[in-house]
């Protein structure tokens, strides 16, 4: 039975729309219904109450992977070797070492109060990227899938891209599975490397289209007296992604998508010549076109120092390479969409799976913490220049209004006009919330920021 | 015809009837929708003695017609009672009891009848109507228990009932007192309401609500007037007692029919009897609930008649209180007239034909040599067979040559190799430092040694130290899982079980608790390991102690138990029938557990089931790891004689595997015929499946001429050896491999689970990517090969077909790719664009 049928059947018969005076008259037999379509309907009508026109239509997300130390960054604290500064919003302070983004507070929020319960590298970006904690007997779809299920996709651009590729390892947790592959993100390399090309977009220089074309041919002839003896429903599927494939492949707006070398040299130069600034400058350039979640990853290269783990030498690793970069880049991302118009409908997160231990370790190092953390975000209708929670006065614990995984992805999913009380039902019968907070609930929001 | 009386007062509960088919030649015989006609009716059920005052019983006649349907005819049939005062119908057509004594019953068709004998007695005996007799039964057939309602997880508006009333204690209460249902604490969750009002018993909730009179979201379920709502009122007004447990319980349901077909117009009434622990026969088709769980293909009503909707196979689950049946019906639309006589090699044929039969599909021919050759090879070693060996294959003229094949290759390297990764990603080997290594070699031993499979799942659930793969319990960052995760992986791998559910509350679909959950959890409560980096060696702790380390900056010792979530007792291992593990035993649980799982019969057939899957991409149950009361397989009795021959040669894999390949049922065509196009569940064609990720890339690498390349990216670093094929690498993390990602292969992480649908990044690859591209032309490779020696067009086909397809192109095919190859601006390009579509050919990219 048609659904959207039904609705509009029990919409139009003049009968109340509330769901206890509906049942009242005994109308379930009445409208031909039974249980289980009653409550689908339900369920309908409750989320497009709840449908909000959300502001945001993209997110770049900047993942520090690793875990960078919150109190030497957005919570500065007496036991940071580093000093505090002012921003432009009176009353926030955060560590000396982001000064360029300290001139765009005005436009993000600082949330101090981060919990989250994974204090391991691979557990953790599980964790923090799909709001459930790993077990060996299913897999959960990650934000950014969700995200892209949620929304429809734009101008024939992939809709969900990584960039740079993150570690092989960690893959997989920023995938969407159960929920289906289209939904999973496209990784490009490294913008900032001088041959940078995407594979699998661009079809080597041999292969023209008269060769495609002659591909097309061969394939048809090799496959014809099997497919007409073994039909399968896949079959037409596959047809249908190489089509759209050979689309994405020939089209020009996605060719230009990626063309970081459009970008002007001096623009480039302010977002910063390394992975991280031309990482964010491609995925401005991605939102642009019309793709909806670009995942800029800090890349975690074990053992250059390069990483935001700092088990060991923490001050210098956090003073004189990593905070740099994020600096400049945060900042010229944010100043880049305000002057494109495009701040209003793009998000930005920066974030990374957990904080870092308050206490230095024997290597000077600070160690992974969980407990409490925090996190930056703004633009896509975030209210930015304030701070949600507090930590206490080592930046341990949190001592105010705790933002669990949940909240956050509730608060993003609201932004984004998207109903945070969804559950999907996992394949084995489980129905999963896709804002997934502590104790089984469901997260709330952030209003503060909305 | 005569009456015949016993001796008043006899209640005697044995009572012999008998059957009478009376065939009256055809005159005035009725014609089936087909033009078929009628020969015979048979009345069922036979033998029926009406005991009691609230006895009845429904009669369904079926029709056995020319086309060799049985049609249900039961309302185009005159009844009538030798005796009316004995007993008599309603206007349902269900006889009810009047007086004791004994009548016959004739039903009559077109001048065919059909005669049985029934009793009645003990007419005016009344039951007394208890909770645990009655009520428990009306809460199962109105549906009030479903898991989609009042018997879900948390119940529904504020009321909450065990499914399919497996806890009628409990139910009890939540009826008596109200209450809801709490995650993690034993006590109800306010606010409470009785579901019923002793000293008012018309306005009790529990009559209300379902008729609709107090607002109830799950509307009308009870109708004021129906039998169901008297015996609630009743029970209310008569105390509402709990009763004493049942000592004539229902011992076994008899659901008639079991696996049916019928046409597409057509309609069958099930019949429920019970058969009490007494010995005594029951209707029960009134009594039961009834669920199509394929609604588009049949629909069943409250009274259990099932009407076809159209072609397909469907279930239908029959719900008592506690028992569950599925009855596997068939609609088709056309019969087929004569069903051929078919060969068969073993048992499986034997089992599988048996149902085919019955579901009147026929099933296709044999299976070409070619299309075996290759189909064979892929699935018992996931290589394809060379050209040279294919040509042998494909000219040998013996009769014996497909079981000479089967033994050879069950011999070979590559067997060892193929098997091998299978079981890597099931036992998901895994882990960092090095220490893949002997977890890889234990499997790898197992495959090559024929090692009895109860053996290796022995040895898995109670790994210890640094052997075999006590990897396996470090899931992936070198601790310890938890145990609940441990537990339900465990019982999905061998047990073929989903019990994960039943971690946080009684499982909502099937019959585990979640008492019986955390009795299975603590079997691993002493699993523990000694240290993050170096020798990190898994055992069991006799004292049950953790040490935690690093996390929080200190080292402390942390005891561990398992504790209940929900009444936060700590749980001794407990086996599911309630049997606490022994004082004595405890101190190596993991072993009890492993010896016990694998004297179970549940784990040969998961396990046979999860093999059987590997050779037809689909288990007798599906999927191989859910197990389910309403999950049924197609073929039980199959499943059951697996298990029992795997269990009677020592679980022995290759033993069993030869069984599968040798039947003729493994080596029927793919090509369907007009009877079984449709058939996707009964084994009647070959069906098409992909490729894994691994044997593809491996399948176009051997075709191609051009090994892979797997350079190391992470702990282990530097280039597997030239000629690492992927099915070999035993550490996936470790080479990443952008075709093996886009083409689903596991991580190992969480049990193999493989998406195989078609998706867009992989046409992006098939289109744009260096696998089809750089890798058809690369030098060294076929194609170098044969254009350096000037191959013919004709012969470069030929090859490439023996190696892609393992067969010879047809006349058509050879003539139209050698006219293309002709005419083409470049020939060099136009061959390489030639193995590009061979390799992207859906008869390349699957296993048919």
């Amino acid at each position: 039975m048609d659904l959207k049928k039904l609705i509009r059947t029990a919409a139009t018969f003049d009968m109340p729309s509330r769901r206890r005076d509906l049942l009242r008259v005994g109308s379930l037999t009445f409208l031909g219904i039974n249980l289980s379509q009653y409550l689908a309907i339900e369920n309908a009508m409750a989320a497009a109450s709840r449908q909000l026109q959300g502001k945001s239509e993209a997110c770049i997300l900047l993942w520090l992977n690793g875990g960078p130390s919150h109190i030497d960054m957005w919570d500065p604290k007496s036991n940071s070797s580093f000093k505090s500064i002012s921003t432009n919003v009176p009353g926030i302070e955060i560590s000396e070492l982001l000064p360029q983004v300290s001139r765009h507070m005005d436009k993000l929020a600082i949330i101090r109060s981060m919990y989250s319960e994974e204090n391991n590298h691979g557990k953790g970006h599980h964790y923090v990227m799909t709001g459930h904690r790993p077990s060996p007997t299913m897999k959960f779809p990650a934000l950014g899938s969700i995200i892209t299920k949620e929304t429809t996709a734009r101008n024939g651009v992939p809709p969900n891209v990584m960039v740079p590729k993150i570690h092989p390892g960690y893959l997989s947790y920023f995938k969407s599975h159960f929920i289906g592959a289209e939904y999973d993100p496209i990784f490009i390399p490294d913008p900032n490397d001088e041959d940078f090309s995407i594979p699998d977009l661009r079809l080597p220089k041999s292969v023209t289209t008269r060769r495609i074309h002659q591909r097309e041919t061969f394939l048809d002839v090799v496959d014809r007296l099997y497919r007409r003896g073994v039909e399968h429903a896949e079959h037409a599927n596959v047809d249908t992604f190489r089509k759209r494939a050979l689309n994405m492949i020939l089209s020009e707006s996605v060719r230009r998508a990626f063309d970081i070398s459009a970008e002007p040299d001096k623009l480039r130069d302010v977002y910063g010549r390394h992975t991280l600034g031309q990482s964010a400058l491609i995925a401005r350039r991605l939102v642009e076109s019309g793709t909806r979640f670009v995942t800029v990853s800090d890349l975690h290269r074990e053992g250059t120092g390069r990483d935001w783990d700092t088990h060991g030498k923490n001050d210098e690793q956090h003073r004189d390479h990593l905070v740099p970069q994020l600096d400049q880049t945060l900042a010229a991302l944010l100043a880049d969409l305000e002057d494109r118009g495009l701040l209003d409908t793009t998000m930005v997160i920066a974030m990374g799976e957990f904080g870092r231990t308050p206490d230095i370790n024997s290597g000077g190092g600070r160690d992974h913490w969980c407990h409490c953390w925090s996190l930056t975000l703004g633009g896509g209708g975030i209210r930015g220049g304030r701070v949600i929670g507090e930590s206490d006065e080592r930046g341990a614990y949190v001592s105010d209004r705790m933002v669990t995984i949940g909240d956050l992805f509730a608060t993003i999913y609201k932004a984004f006009g998207i109903d945070w009380t969804t559950e999907y039902l996992h394949p084995v019968g489980r129905p999963l919330k896709i804002a997934n907070s502590l104790n089984d609930e469901t997260g709330e929001p952030v209003e503060e920021l909305m | 015809m005569t009456a015949l009386r016993t001796t008043s007062g006899c209640s005697s509960l044995v009572f012999i009837s008998f059957l009478v088919f009376i065939f009256v030649g055809r005159a005035g015989a009725d014609v089936a929708d087909n033009e078929s006609v009628l020969s015979g009716i048979r009345l069922m059920p036979e033998g029926v003695t009406l005991v009691g005052a609230n006895a009845s019983q429904c009669f369904v006649v079926l029709g056995t017609y020319s086309d060799g349907m049985e049609r249900d005819v039961t309302d185009q049939c005159h009844f009538t009672l030798s005796d009316t005062a004995v007993a008599r119908f309603d206007m349902h057509r269900r006889l009810h009891p009047l007086a004791d004594g004994t009548t016959t019953l004739t039903a009559e068709l077109s001048g065919i009848s059909a005669v049985t004998t029934l009793r009645v007695a003990d007419v005016w005996r009344q039951q007394p109507i208890s909770f645990v007799r009655n009520i428990r039964m009306i809460l199962t057939k109105q549906g009030c228990n479903a898991s989609d309602c009042h018997g879900g997880v948390k119940g529904r508006g504020g009321f909450k009932l065990s499914l399919d009333a497996l806890d009628p204690r409990a139910d009890y209460g939540w009826i008596l007192n109200g209450g809801g249902f709490h995650v993690l604490s034993p006590e109800p969750l306010e606010p409470k309401e009785p579901r019923i009002n002793l000293e008012n018993p018309e306005q009790s909730l529990l009559l209300l609500k379902p008729t609709g009179e107090v607002s109830h979201e799950g509307g009308l379920q009870l109708e004021p007037d129906s039998r169901e709502f008297r015996i609630l009122l009743d029970w209310i007004h008569s105390g509402a007692p709990y009763g004493d447990n049942d000592d004539d319980s229902v011992a076994h349901l008899e659901v008639t029919p079991h696996d049916v077909v019928v046409t597409t117009e057509g309609h069958r009434q099930i019949l429920v009897t019970a058969r009490l622990s007494s010995g005594r026969r029951v209707d029960f088709t009134d009594q039961v609930r009834y669920e199509s769980l394929d609604r588009d293909v049949v629909k069943v009503t409250r009274t259990g008649l099932v009407h076809a909707q159209a072609p397909g196979e469907a279930r239908v689950v029959v719900r008592a209180v506690d028992h569950v049946t599925v009855t596997h019906v068939r609609v088709v639309e056309q019969p087929v007239a004569s069903y051929p006589q078919v060969s068969r090699v073993n048992y499986i044929d034997e089992l599988v034909l048996s149902k085919l039969e019955k579901f009147r599909i026929v099933p296709s021919e044999l299976s070409g040599d070619a299309e075996f050759l290759r189909r064979v090879c892929l699935d018992l070693t996931g290589t394809l067979p060379p050209p040279d060996r294919v040509r042998e294959f494909l000219d040998n003229k013996s009769a014996e040559k497909r079981d000479a094949l089967i033994s050879v290759l069950l011999d070979s390297p590559e067997f060892i190799d193929y098997w091998t990764f299978r079981l890597s990603d099931l036992f998901r080997v895994n882990g960092y430092y090095g220490w893949v290594h002997q977890s890889w070699e234990w499997v790898r031993k197992a495959v090559a040694r024929n090692r009895p499979y109860d053996q290796i799942a022995r040895e898995l659930i109670a790994a210890q130290g640094y052997n075999g793969n006590s990897r396996h319990f470090l899931l992936g960052d070198n601790k310890p899982a938890p145990v609940e995760r441990v537990v339900a992986e465990q019982f999905r791998v061998f047990m073929g079980r989903r019990l994960d559910c039943a971690q946080c509350h009684n499982h909502p679909f099937d019959q585990w608790t979640q008492d019986q959950f955390w009795g299975l959890a603590a079997f691993y409560g002493r699993l523990t390991n000694t240290e993050w980096y170096g020798d990190n060696v898994v055992f069991d702790d006799p004292d049950g102690h953790e040490v935690d380390f690093g996390d929080n900056g200190t080292d402390g010792l942390v005891f561990r138990r398992v504790m209940h979530p929900r009444t936060k007792v700590s749980v001794l291992p407990t086996f599911p029938d309630g049997q606490v593990l022994v004082e004595d035993r405890r101190i190596d649980p993991r072993q009890e557990l492993a010896e016990w799982i694998t004297s179970q019969d549940e784990f040969a057939e998961a396990a046979v089931n999860r093999f059987w899957r590997y050779f037809f991409g689909r288990g007798v149950v599906e999927p191989v790891d859910d197990f389910r009361i309403d999950n049924p397989p197609t073929h039980p009795e199959l499943l059951r004689v697996l298990a029992t021959d795997f269990r009677e040669h020592g679980c022995d894999l290759r033993h069993l595997m030869r069984r599968i390949v040798s039947s003729r049922t493994y080596q029927l065509s793919n090509q369907p015929n007009e009877t079984n196009q449709d058939d996707v569940l009964n084994y009647s064609h070959a069906l098409a499946r992909p490729l894994a990720a691994e044997v593809l890339l491996d399948a176009i690498s051997s075709v191609s001429g051009v090994p892979e390349v797997f350079s190391g990216g992470g702990i282990l670093t530097g280039a597997a050896p030239p000629g690492t094929r992927a099915i070999n690498l035993k550490l996936p993390a470790d080479y990443p491999s952008p075709f093996l990602e886009i083409y689903g292969r596991p991580k190992r992480d969480a049990v193999p689970e493989r998406d195989e649908r078609a998706n867009l990044r992989q046409a992006l690859h098939t289109l744009a990517g260096t696998t089809y591209n750089d890798k058809l032309r690369a030098e060294g490779g076929r194609i170098d090969e044969l254009l350096r020696n000037n191959v013919s067009d004709q012969e470069i086909i030929e090859q490439f077909y023996l190696a892609a397809f393992s067969r010879d192109p047809q006349e058509t095919e050879l003539l139209a790719l050698t006219k293309l190859l002709a005419g083409s601006l470049n020939h060099e390009e136009a061959v390489t664009d030639l193995l590009w579509a061979l390799i992207n050919s859906r008869e390349f990219a699957e296993n048919h």
